[in-house]
């Protein structure tokens, strides 16, 4: 749906994205992920031709980017503001038709986001009467009010409380089940994890790594495996014996347990769980994967953690 | 719809809401004509009574002017030339204060000159005029058509007078209409730094609160900028609109209730009006409250529909001109305060300009004047004096030049702005120097 090639672009010879090429599929979220002053703003201020590139394109369902284009793309900048005196409604509408909407479709649509947050008493407010978090959903709504097939959203649950970051989240799942395409640029490594399908980490103005989120957990596993358990912690060492090796352990409370294992030589997680059952009450087991949060940070100051 | 329209009309709504407009709209006229009374009630009073020599060696008045001799200026006639330098030391002159030359080129180029020692207040001024110009119309009446006066007075084109200082008689400063385009000018550099102003902090604002970057993926900056440009100078010209209403209603209530005695039948002689008039003319004449000198000057003579045109086409090319400098210097700029060190070479400009209006008021045929009416810092106020003072015939395209000229340079200074605004509008927390300026006007 989105291609860039090659993307480079620079502010006063100091070079802000270099050489960055990027493919979205349609119905995906995608997650642009980058430590602070990476790049990230700079390319998403591209795709919504904000500003040039100096060199490479962006394709837009196969087309070069264009003015005609924005209409379908929705944006919520990192740095957000609204004006203070007009009303959410006032507001909707200015921006609405700034997208080419009508009154009444704005009206409409409107009408229908406030229903869906429960906010419709909010509709003839004016912003300064409204909270930072208040805000920050009428911001949400003016990005999405007309419906864009591409979401562009840089920080969107930055300033919002876990209730309203798990409300906005979903909001994104049903838009990408509605197949809708969906670029997020976000520090919040948990909500990349828990929504993204692909991500890209950009690190000094260069895209370091691109691929699925799942892809680049496997690809930064370590063979160590979790085991939660009811019993004696002496009995589960024993158990162990010389074909695996006790990692780290977590005491959760009296007899209960998460340990960390590795495997010896052939052995597998089946043998592992063969040689445990029966010596302990097994409660869960899984393949521990690194977090997004740890690849992110490894990536970015090349230290394991 | 345009995109840019829509920045204009939010812009448009947003002002017209502000308590600054509101209260602009009502104190600035009340301010005007607070000044008008000063202008025509202060000043009045320093001499009483004044004796004009007409000197009319054509014989063309034929010793005869409508005059109210009881009231306070009397007529003389001259009918041999007489010098200037007699009229000023000879003792038979010494009761006269002024000296009106007539020739016998006034049927046609509707011209006299009027000498004076002391200089005449306002309202003197407006009444010597208002008595030539109605025995004229008689003269012209009598000599030339087979209409009656009254039939005449509603075809008629005002008659000019320079009044020239009898020591200083090279002095040719039509100081009376000049000062009213003075005023107009002047009207047009404070809306300009007023309104400027708020395209500055506009600008800035939207920048500190980061709205523009939600408004840059729908709009390009470019658009923005005239948007908001367009927008802002809609709502000066909303402004201006009221103001010219409530100077005109203010303008009447002052003719019906402060000045009424200066129409009043009884302030005029009606023994010594000439006969050419019917008695029933005369009366509807004389009654009727619209024969005031002072609203005569500020309803007849000035030509408000030309002064109101150009006002309203040099108000729009100098306001997008210097406009376009508020915006890019709000742009540009790392918050909001950062600006305003760079507004003061604006408003040097502008105080240049206003002084570029004063001089062209006392030397308005002078090299100086006749540039700085092309020069687009300079022209709206200059160009407004000039055109209260009147084009001399066959001059009167320089109006039109200097018009084309500010065009054009606001059309320039419109792309240059876009370029620094364009550049500058994303640009946060930095401290505004000049290298950057022009780095981002490289940065095309």
């Amino acid at each position: 749906m989105l291609q860039l090639t090659s993307i480079t672009k620079s502010y006063f010879q100091k070079i802000a994205v270099d050489d960055v090429s990027l493919t979205l599929n349609e119905g995906e979220i995608f997650g642009l992920l980058g430590p602070n002053g990476a790049g990230k703003t700079t390319l998403i201020r591209i795709i919504n031709r904000i500003i040039e590139p100096e060199k490479g394109e962006v394709r837009y369902h196969g087309e070069l980017m264009k003015g005609k284009h924005l209409a379908e793309i929705g944006y919520l900048p990192e740095e957000r503001g609204l004006y203070k005196t007009m009303t959410v409604y006032d507001h909707a509408v200015f921006l609405g038709r700034l997208r080419r909407m009508s009154k009444e479709e704005v009206n409409r649509s409107l009408n229908t986001w406030l229903e869906k947050f429960e906010i419709t008493s909010w509709k003839n407010k004016r912003i300064e009467e409204l909270s930072k978090g208040m805000a920050q959903k009428v911001q949400f709504i003016c990005a999405v009010l007309h419906e864009p097939k591409l979401l562009i959203l840089d920080e969107p649950f930055s300033g919002f409380d876990p209730v309203n970051v798990e409300l906005i989240q979903n909001e994104l799942k049903s838009m990408k089940k509605a197949g809708k395409t969906i670029l997020l640029s976000s520090h919040n490594m948990k909500s990349v994890e828990e929504i993204c399908d692909r991500a890209a980490l950009i690190h000094q103005s260069k895209k370091i790594l691109e691929g699925s989120v799942l892809e680049l957990r496997e690809n930064r596993k370590d063979g160590r495996f979790a085991i939660k358990f009811k019993g004696n912690m002496l009995a589960f060492t024993h158990a162990l014996w010389t074909g695996f090796e006790l990692i780290e352990k977590e005491e959760l409370a009296k007899d209960r347990f998460v340990a960390y294992v590795a495997m010896r030589g052939e052995n597998n997680f089946q043998d592992l769980l063969k040689t445990l059952i029966g010596q302990i009450e097994i409660e869960a087991a899984w393949e521990v994967l690194p977090s997004m949060q740890q690849i992110f940070i490894e990536t970015v100051t090349g230290k394991n953690i | 719809m345009n995109v840019s329209w829509l920045v204009a009309q939010r812009e448009l709504k947003e002002r017209i809401k502000t308590r600054s407009f509101i209260g602009m709209a009502i104190v600035g006229p009340l301010l005007v004509m607070l000044l008008v009374y000063i202008l025509f009630s202060v000043g009045e009073n320093n001499k009483p009574h004044w004796n004009v020599l007409i000197v009319d060696p054509a014989g063309i008045m034929d010793n005869k002017i409508l005059a109210n001799t009881t009231g306070s200026i009397g007529y003389d006639f001259a009918n041999n030339y007489v010098q200037l330098k007699d009229f000023e030391k000879s003792k038979r002159f010494q009761k006269y204060d002024a000296l009106l030359e007539l020739n016998e080129k006034i049927i046609s180029n509707k011209a006299a000159f009027l000498f004076y020692k002391e200089k005449p207040s306002f309202l003197f001024a407006t009444s010597i005029q208002f008595h030539l110009e109605r025995r004229l119309e008689e003269v012209m009446v009598g000599r030339f058509s087979k209409m009656s006066v009254q039939e005449f007075r509603g075809i008629k084109q005002p008659v000019t007078i320079a009044f020239r200082n009898l020591y200083d008689p090279k002095n040719e400063s039509y100081s009376l209409s000049s000062w009213v385009g003075f005023f107009f000018g002047g009207v047009i550099l404070l809306f300009i730094l007023l309104f400027g102003m708020t395209i500055l902090r506009s600008v800035s604002s939207e920048k500190s609160n980061r709205i523009v970057e939600v408004l840059l993926a729908s709009v390009k900056p470019r658009q923005l900028m005239f948007g908001k440009i367009a927008g802002i100078g809609i709502a000066a010209i909303v402004q201006f609109i009221i103001w010219t209403v409530l100077i005109w209603i203010g303008l009447f209530i002052l003719r019906e209730t402060l000045f009424p005695n200066m129409l009043h039948i009884s302030n005029w002689d009606l023994s010594e009006m000439t006969s050419k008039t019917t008695s029933g003319m005369e009366d509807s004449l004389f009654r009727s409250k619209a024969y005031n000198d002072f609203v005569e000057l500020v309803y007849s003579r000035i030509q408000f529909g030309d002064m109101l045109v150009f006002f309203l086409l040099f108000f729009i090319g100098g306001y997008i001109f210097y406009g376009t400098f508020f915006a890019a210097l709000g742009a540009t700029s790392g918050s909001e305060n950062d600006g305003q060190q760079f507004v003061l070479p604006i408003m040097a400009l502008l105080i240049i300009a206003l002084w570029a209006g004063y001089y062209t008021v006392q030397n308005p045929l002078s090299d100086l004047t006749y540039i700085l009416s092309f020069v687009p810092f300079s022209s709206p106020m200059v160009c407004m004096v000039k055109l209260a003072q009147g084009y001399s015939l066959g001059e009167g395209y320089q109006i039109y030049v200097s018009f084309i000229i500010l065009a054009l340079s606001s059309f320039a200074t419109l792309r240059i702005a876009g370029r620094l605004y364009q550049n500058g509008i994303l640009q946060f927390g930095h401290r505004l120097k000049l290298t950057q300026f022009v780095t981002w006007l490289k940065n095309g």
